[in-house]
């Protein structure tokens, strides 16, 4: 009997420590792999942001057709959230509590991010390189969440004073989108002109779902504005900018880097982008910088597919990534997420396609403890969609 | 002056893709009493459809807009024949959500086939191509849709007054089974009329999609059109056209005057606005079956 029992308890104990290393492990990794989560807009208003999405998948496979990470490999879980914050929200939930994700990669959207910053911050679920360059990821900052893209509200001061500066600009109008990113670029906008002793002539809003931005652009050219900087969606912008020119309205036009990608803006716009000035957040696609044209040969031309298209936006999908890898490569063999967030917090100076990353250990009162990236530069469009540099990259802080 | 006038000729010229749209409804809903809140959606394929014609078969424009409304028509035809004809034991409310499921299948079908990057149609005009009559810019492209509207208006207006397959409709909608008593044949009539209102809706799609085009490009020409096909009385076509365009010229006057942030809205307080005052609408004569 007592043989018996002796048996049992020994292959209950077997059966039990079958299961340690994974009672132990963190969520989303096993011995071969790690589960990265990100939602991208691959339908509705803001689509023509999904290959970021799409950009981040194939850096992720190169990494992995490359050896992946300490022995691991990336197993990527990307969902289509349409920009629909409640969709991102369902989404997000779905994979974190279903499959189970270690990490979250990029996101783009401020609306969709700001519906699941609480909820991975309260788990204390790293998410690191977020599409967006809105104050809500680091003000105040949170221990889980690491910003890549520079800061919409500094762009926007950066723009401005250039406005003002160089260019000589005198009275100068806003068009902004009525959300959450508008307003951050609004804001930064309001408060360079008030440093500089100006206000904005005009200050005109605009839904997501408006059309017909005829009465806006009428707005405009009432303020007799001699540059109208745009903090609105590419669609928006484009007929912003076609609508002025049929109305003869023609002042500068300043825009947000996320209509940076030039050969498309002239796309939809037939020509007319040509001469708008944005800021941009990496490396232009033909400045032949030396790492930036690695992805293409290696990344892009390997693994993109037959209809993807070479631009900003693509490979914005790699620079906001790339400081993952980063951390995740410092983290080493042993992937906590406690192990993981030390590891980016250790990350100085670090330098891929985009601006200069840092990050300090959590302070919650200093946001550049998770704000990496502090850096812009001014492009302006050319025929052809070329971009002209107009200035080095310069800080934003 | 000038600008209160560059306001109402925005307004004419923004109230054409919605009186093209409002038409459209209005057709289905002359004959079936029922809103087809798909109406976009057949826009959006169809004119889809004549962008793939356009860049992958490199066809002339004629040729694909050509091509463009025989699938428009065939399209309407389909979904008539296929879907509704087949709704069991059908009532309003019914029909209206299977509209809505075409909507959202069509919806996903072109976001799946064509991608949701945003394009734009090649068309002989452009979309910021304009005349300047002192200050007031008009744009060439609104003005054709002007024209296309009040043409395709005149003709529906003829044919529906004066032709027998017209009058088959209006048979059709006022007391389907006397219409079929009298020889009427309503299902072929019901099927002609989704394809007459798909042609109406392409039209509009293809009109639009030089400016822009995305999977979501209809909603909002869609949802005007329905409020002015509210407005105008459903069953009225010079009723919806003549609401298109006030409702065009009080968005922009709204816009101009009150306030930026809720010219959007403009259009749904009409609705509720009309619905409470007026149900039948500005213009309609409502026929009423008497038993």
């Amino acid at each position: 009997m007592k043989k018996r029992l002796g048996l049992v308890l020994l292959i209950s104990l077997a059966f039990l420590l079958s299961f340690a290393p994974n009672l132990c492990a963190e969520v989303g990794v096993t011995d071969t792999e790690i589960h990265l989560g990100q939602w991208g807009p691959q339908t509705g208003p803001a689509a023509a942001w999904g290959n970021v999405a799409r950009g981040t998948r194939d850096y992720f496979k190169w990494i992995n057709d490359n050896g992946g990470i300490h022995g691991r490999k990336i197993v990527y879980h990307m969902f289509d959230d349409g920009y629909n914050p409640a969709k991102t929200k369902a989404g997000v939930k779905e994979l974190q509590e279903g499959t189970g994700m270690f990490a979250w990669a990029c996101g783009v959207g401020t609306s969709p991010g700001l519906a699941v910053r609480d909820y991975l911050a309260k788990k204390n679920i790293p998410w690191v390189g977020p599409a967006a360059g809105s104050m809500h990821w680091v003000d105040p900052p949170q221990n889980n969440l690491f910003a890549v893209y520079p800061l919409y509200y500094g762009e926007a001061k950066a723009l401005i004073k250039y406005a003002i500066e160089t260019m000589g600009k005198k009275r100068i109008a806003i068009a902004y989108l009525n959300d959450e990113y508008g307003k951050n670029g609004l804001r930064g906008a309001l408060e360079e002109l008030k440093a500089h002793g100006m206000k904005a002539v005009a200050q005109v809003s605009m839904e997501n779902k408006d059309t017909d931005l005829k009465p806006h652009v009428m707005k405009l050219r009432q303020s007799k504005a001699d540059l109208v900087l745009m903090w609105t969606g590419v669609g928006h912008s484009a007929r912003i900018v076609g609508i002025s020119k049929a109305m003869k309205f023609e002042p500068q036009f300043m825009s947000t880097s996320t209509t940076s990608d030039f050969p498309f803006m002239m796309h939809i716009t037939k020509g007319l982008w040509e001469g708008v000035i944005t800021g941009t957040l990496g490396e232009l696609p033909d400045s032949g910088y030396p790492l930036l044209d690695k992805y293409k040969e290696e990344v892009f031309d390997k693994y993109a597919a037959k209809e993807e298209r070479w631009g900003v936006f693509y490979y914005a999908g790699i620079l906001f990534t790339e400081p993952m890898i980063e951390g995740l490569k410092k983290t080493g063999r042993d992937l906590t997420r406690e192990n993981f967030i030390n590891a980016m917090e250790q990350i100085k100076g670090f330098k891929g396609i985009g601006p200069e990353v840092n990050y300090k250990p959590f302070n919650k009162n200093d946001m550049y403890s998770r704000q990496g990236a502090s850096q812009t530069f001014l492009v302006q469009c050319l025929a052809g969609g070329k971009a002209k540099k107009l200035t080095d990259w310069m800080s934003i802080k | 002056m000038i600008d209160l006038i560059q306001m109402i000729v925005n307004g004419v010229a923004v109230g054409s893709s919605y009186a093209l749209m409002g038409l459209a409804m209005v057709i289905i809903y002359k004959t079936s009493e029922v809103p087809n809140f798909a109406q976009g959606e057949m826009a959006l394929i169809s004119s889809f459809f004549a962008m793939m014609l356009l860049t992958s078969f490199n066809m002339s424009l004629y040729l694909a807009f050509f091509l463009t409304f025989v699938f428009a028509v065939l399209l309407g035809f389909f979904l008539e024949f296929a879907i509704l004809r087949r709704a069991k034991e059908p009532n309003i409310l019914g029909m209206i959500v299977i509209t809505i499921g075409i909507e959202m299948i069509i919806l996903g079908f072109v976001s799946w086939k064509f991608g949701a990057d945003q394009k734009t149609m090649p068309f002989p005009i452009g979309p910021y191509d304009s005349f300047i009559i002192g200050d007031i810019f008009v744009s060439k492209l609104e003005v054709l849709t002007l024209v296309a509207a009040l043409l395709l208006m005149t003709t529906l207006y003829l044919f529906f007054r004066y032709s027998k397959l017209g009058l088959a409709m209006k048979a059709t909608q006022q007391n389907s089974v006397a219409a079929q008593i009298v020889g009427v044949r309503t299902n072929r009539i019901m099927m002609m009329t989704w394809g007459i209102s798909s042609l109406v809706g392409a039209v509009a799609g293809l009109l639009i999609s030089p400016t822009i085009m995305q999977p979501f490009m209809m909603w909002d020409p869609m949802l005007k059109g329905f409020a002015a096909a509210v407005m105008g009385g459903m069953t009225s076509l010079p009723g919806v056209i003549v609401a298109a365009y006030m409702l065009g010229i009080i968005e922009n006057l709204f816009g101009g005057y009150i306030s930026i942030e809720f010219k959007t809205v403009v259009a749904f307080v009409i609705i509720v606005l009309v619905l409470c005052v007026k149900p039948s609408g500005l213009f309609a004569r409502h026929y009423i079956k008497k038993v």
